[in-house]
């Protein structure tokens, strides 16, 4: 289980939360300005965030400015005194891993959190493990414990699926499920839940728990990076830590990513980050192991092309009996 | 007679929000709650039994407001149930805010019981009259 | 003669020749010397006598606080006497003032016995204060390295095994003491205390003047305080404390007075200031000792800590107290009836409660201070305070003090448990809005009024004393002012 919380979030006094804002609204206004509550909400930063910090994902980000705005509209109506009910905001996130789930479900509590739809905007991620204990009657609190810290944010449950086990009647997975069911149903103005995994296997899930279908209203897919993206992402990394690539090692990574993508247990932008780890290994050791005088400024940030291919990706992949340099299920 | 321990035993007792809000400023401060229940309300009865561990790293009452419900459904009529706010911060590593959330309907309270002594001394017993029943039938 | 100017320490042949000689000259100035972490520092305010250069007049008060005297003795020179000298390193001006200066000593930590405030004030407030080249002289504040801090108990059982003692967690207590301070019987001294407990106190009082007098001898007392506590107890299901004096005549008839008060059951009892620091620090130790509260009554501070620029500042005594050991001491309320800066206080009450309390200029600390893991003190407020400024006290005070209402729960005019209603409600109503996030200083009184509705003991409170304030000039206050930025 991790919890984290918002770098960037408005403080949370009475003055600002909206939350409270919303609460203490007794005059019914002449009109609403939705710009203005875009800009004033905060949800504006939060979405210009995304588009900075997140390469592609189009869709991704087209549903979320599309929750963002019924959220808004919701908000406003409320104002008025027009008929509303507290939207369902439990969600599914499907894809492959890699694809950004874990970070836009945090930019999502952000957002949510500025909406005041929940009061603190911590994320609190979990897998079967935080929930499903080992023996009768060690479930119930485990699971309550995770609740009660999600309470006021997200719970977002990765690989969700993983709580049914059909083939294991007294498995007791169902027992979390029913109390998130319960929790997802008594607690919606406390918490967000959003359960995350590959697609195929989410849609089964959903199919087999109606409970969970009927209650998750914003179903958002996260299609794989294109190589394009995946080059895009490389060279962020890169930079955010620090480092450049050379010319020719662009060209190599290039070719890594799309050879990459053919070989099992590809995980998109997080194969990326691990092989560029490696090649922060590589580099280091090749300057090292030079032993050719003081190196500069340069030397330092620079991955060069042998850094790239050093890869055994380039030799087959994992099969491969190319001597890794780190023990690693993957390069 | 009202018993008046804890932090806030002379104002009327707190609705949910009230405690709510009260929780949250402990959260606020990075402190622990938990519940704890006795039937036995004599002064120096320290160790009321405890409703779980405490719950560490929540961030919201909601959250802490969830184990009220459910120690209330157990305990509730039956039994005191105060909410402690442990800090663990250095230089104090102990209680910061304990307020008794629910309390029996009837309180009977204590008797005195003096001992007479030589020189006019008189050594003092405060007895709970409910102690008289044994534990799990004071106040049913 | 000698250069007048020269500030330098002379040479050690000319040193020591017989005769007399500027205290400067004989080391007692020493400009570039930069303080030992285990020395002992003092921070004096110096009025010199018309003529006297400051930095001479400083180096005479180094001098006479360690090894000087009038004149120069050779049998110096059989000691390590560079070693034992103290030593002033810097000289300034008072900002304001015109014949004032502050002087910074440093003491070798040899210089003192450990465990001994007796030893220590000797020489920091011994024979200087009379010196004739200063026409006056105040000690503002000292630094006490952990080296030596260590050498003492501390406060016998502290802030947080008090309250857990006490049970009582989130609020700050609440006091009252027994008027009048003289006259009553026992039988009716304990009739207030009684009323005072139920009412929803958590401790009485006993005043710095009530010992064994011809109305009232000690033992009854005891005997009939005991009693109160006992059945306020069991009246409300909390525990209760009165601070019984056990202020006597010899140490010998102190000590049997505490052991009686041991003896009956109670959980406090208290010393004055008065009694000295040696009788003091074995009080501590006889506390600790008997798991019992020591609370001190500041009784006779006034004589020297008031005026600004002779005797020594209150928050030298906070120090030298809970290094002492005492438990609770009297430091101010700001908007009582008795001398109180709400910047002095708050230094005060930051030197008692604080673990590593940052020189604050504000608040006249002049030094980082280090109170390696002493227990908390905690500060008594008392004198001339009321329910309705329940909101100012907390604001001022904080959480950890002991608020204590004489007049204003003995008062009050529906009686003495009305009283002390009305002055538990106002605090846990204060208590209440606090961390509930509001505004609690500027809505005070609109807390204090909601409440009122249902409580009529505090709207009569309310209705008795508004209005009620004291608002003299201190006499203490701050030299250092926070300078007004352009706005």
């Amino acid at each position: 289980m991790t919890i984290s919380t918002p770098s960037n979030s408005p403080p949370t006094d009475a003055a600002s939360d909206p939350a409270i804002d919303l609460a203490v609204q007794d005059v019914v206004p002449e009109s609403v300005d939705l710009a203005e509550e875009f800009e004033s909400s905060g949800v504006r930063e939060v979405m210009e965030e995304l588009d900075k910090t997140l390469i592609g994902l189009a869709p991704v980000k087209q549903r979320i400015r599309e929750t963002a705005a019924l959220l808004l509209v919701d908000r406003a109506r409320k104002r008025f005194g027009l008929a509303h009910s507290v939207p369902t905001l439990h969600m599914s996130f499907t894809g492959n891993p890699g694809t950004g789930k874990t970070t836009v479900a945090l930019r999502m509590a952000d957002l949510l959190h500025r909406l005041g739809y929940v009061r603190k905007g911590h994320l609190v991620t979990v897998t079967r493990d935080d929930l499903v204990g080992q023996y009768i009657g060690h479930t119930a609190p485990k699971t309550k414990d995770m609740i009660k810290k999600a309470m006021g944010g997200v719970l977002f449950i990765d690989e969700a699926y993983y709580l049914y086990r059909p083939e294991n009647e007294r498995d007791y997975g169902q027992e979390a499920i029913e109390i998130l069911l319960q929790a997802m149903e008594n607690d919606r103005d406390d918490l967000v839940v959003i359960l995350a995994g590959y697609a195929d296997r989410m849609d089964r899930f959903f199919n087999s728990n109606p409970g969970f279908r009927s209650r998750v209203a914003h179903h958002i897919d996260f299609p794989d990076y294109s190589d394009a993206e995946l080059q895009q992402i490389s060279e962020l990394m890169v930079t955010e830590q620090n480092y450049e690539f050379s010319d020719k090692a662009l060209t190599a990574m290039a070719e890594y990513i799309n050879l990459r993508r053919k070989q099992s247990h590809f995980a998109n932008a997080r194969s990326i980050r691990n092989a560029i780890d490696r090649m922060r290994l590589r580099q280091a050791n090749r300057l090292f192991q030079a032993n050719a005088g003081p190196v500069g400024r340069k030397d330092l940030i620079t991955l060069e092309e042998g850094d790239v291919r050093a890869s055994r990706v380039f030799t087959g992949g994992l099969d491969s009996d190319a001597k890794p340099i780190l023990p690693s299920a993957e390069d | 007679m009202r018993i008046t321990q804890g932090t806030f035993s002379f104002l009327p007792d707190f609705t949910d929000e009230q405690i709510s809000a009260q929780v949250q400023y402990c959260l606020d401060n990075g402190w622990a709650l938990n519940f704890e229940y006795t039937d036995d309300p004599h002064p120096r009865n320290t160790y009321w039994e405890m409703w779980g561990i405490p719950l560490f790293d929540i961030a919201d009452a909601a959250g802490v407001m969830m184990e009220l419900a459910a120690c209330r459904k157990v305990h509730a009529g039956t039994n005191y149930i105060r909410m402690t706010a442990f800090d663990s911060s250095h230089g104090w590593e102990s209680i910061r805010l304990s307020m008794i959330t629910d309390r029996p309907a009837h309180e009977p309270g204590f008797m005195v019981e003096r001992q007479e002594q030589a020189g006019r001394r008189i050594a003092y017993t405060t007895r709970a009259y409910v102690t008289t029943r044994p534990a799990g039938e004071r106040y049913t | 003669m000698n250069d007048l100017t020269d500030t330098k320490a002379i040479p050690e042949k000319s040193r020591y020749s017989a005769g007399v000689m500027e205290y400067k000259k004989m080391g007692y100035w020493e400009p570039d010397y930069v303080p030992k972490v285990t020395d002992v520092i003092a921070l004096f305010r110096v009025t010199p006598q018309e003529g006297v250069d400051p930095e001479e007049a400083s180096a005479a008060i180094a001098g006479e606080s360690s090894t000087a005297t009038w004149t120069v003795v050779w049998t110096d020179r059989l000691t390590a006497c560079d070693k034992y000298r103290a030593k002033c390193y810097r000289v300034d001006p008072v900002p304001n003032t015109t014949d004032q200066y502050f002087a910074w000593i440093a003491y070798d930590i040899d210089l003192f016995e450990g465990g001994s405030i007796a030893n220590l004030t000797a020489s920091i407030i011994g024979n200087v204060f009379g010196f004739k080249a200063v026409k006056a002289l105040r000690l503002e504040d000292m630094h006490i390295p952990v080296a030596y801090l260590k050498t003492f108990q501390g406060p016998a059982t502290g802030v947080v095994v008090e309250r857990e003692r006490m049970d009582k967690f989130g609020r700050p207590l609440l006091g009252a003491t027994t008027k009048p301070k003289l006259g009553l019987s026992g039988r009716n001294y304990g009739r207030v205390v009684y009323e005072g407990l139920k009412g929803g106190l958590d401790f009485m009082k006993d005043d710095e003047n009530i010992n064994s007098q011809p109305f009232m001898h000690w033992r009854d007392r005891f005997l009939y305080v005991m009693e109160a506590v006992n059945k306020a107890q069991a009246e409300t299901g909390e525990v209760k404390g009165h601070y019984l004096n056990v202020t006597a005549g010899t140490m010998e008839e102190m000590y049997a007075r505490a052991e009686f008060a041991k003896e009956l059951g109670s959980i406090i009892i208290m010393i004055d200031l008065v009694i000295g620091y040696t009788a003091i620090q074995s009080m501590a130790l006889w506390a600790r000792k008997n798991d019992m509260i020591l609370h001190l009554h500041r009784a006779g501070n006034s004589t020297y800590s008031r005026q600004k620029n002779h005797g020594m500042n209150f928050r030298v005594i906070c120090k030298w107290m809970r290094m002492a050991g005492v438990d609770h001491i009297h430091a101010g309320t700001v908007v009582g009836k008795l001398e109180g800066d709400p910047l002095m206080i708050k230094g005060f009450y930051d030197t008692l409660l604080g673990e590593n309390v940052p020189a604050n200029l504000q608040h006249g600390l002049f030094f980082d201070q280090d109170w390696a893991s002493l227990n908390k003190c905690m500060p008594v407020a008392s004198g001339g305070i009321h329910a309705g400024q329940m909101h100012q006290l907390i604001h001022h005070l904080g959480e950890d003090v002991v608020l204590q209402f004489g007049g204003g729960t003995i008062g009050h005019p529906m009686g003495i448990q009305a009283g002390a209603t009305a002055n538990r409600v106002a605090l846990e109503a204060i208590i209440q809005a606090r961390n509930e996030g509001r505004d609690y200083l500027a809505e005070g009184p609109e807390i204090l009024a909601a409440a009122a509705r249902w409580c009529s003991p505090l709207r009569a409170a309310l209705d008795t004393w508004k209005g009620v304030t004291f608002d003299y000039a201190s006499t203490d206050t701050a030299d250092f002012v926070p300078t007004a930025t352009a706005s």
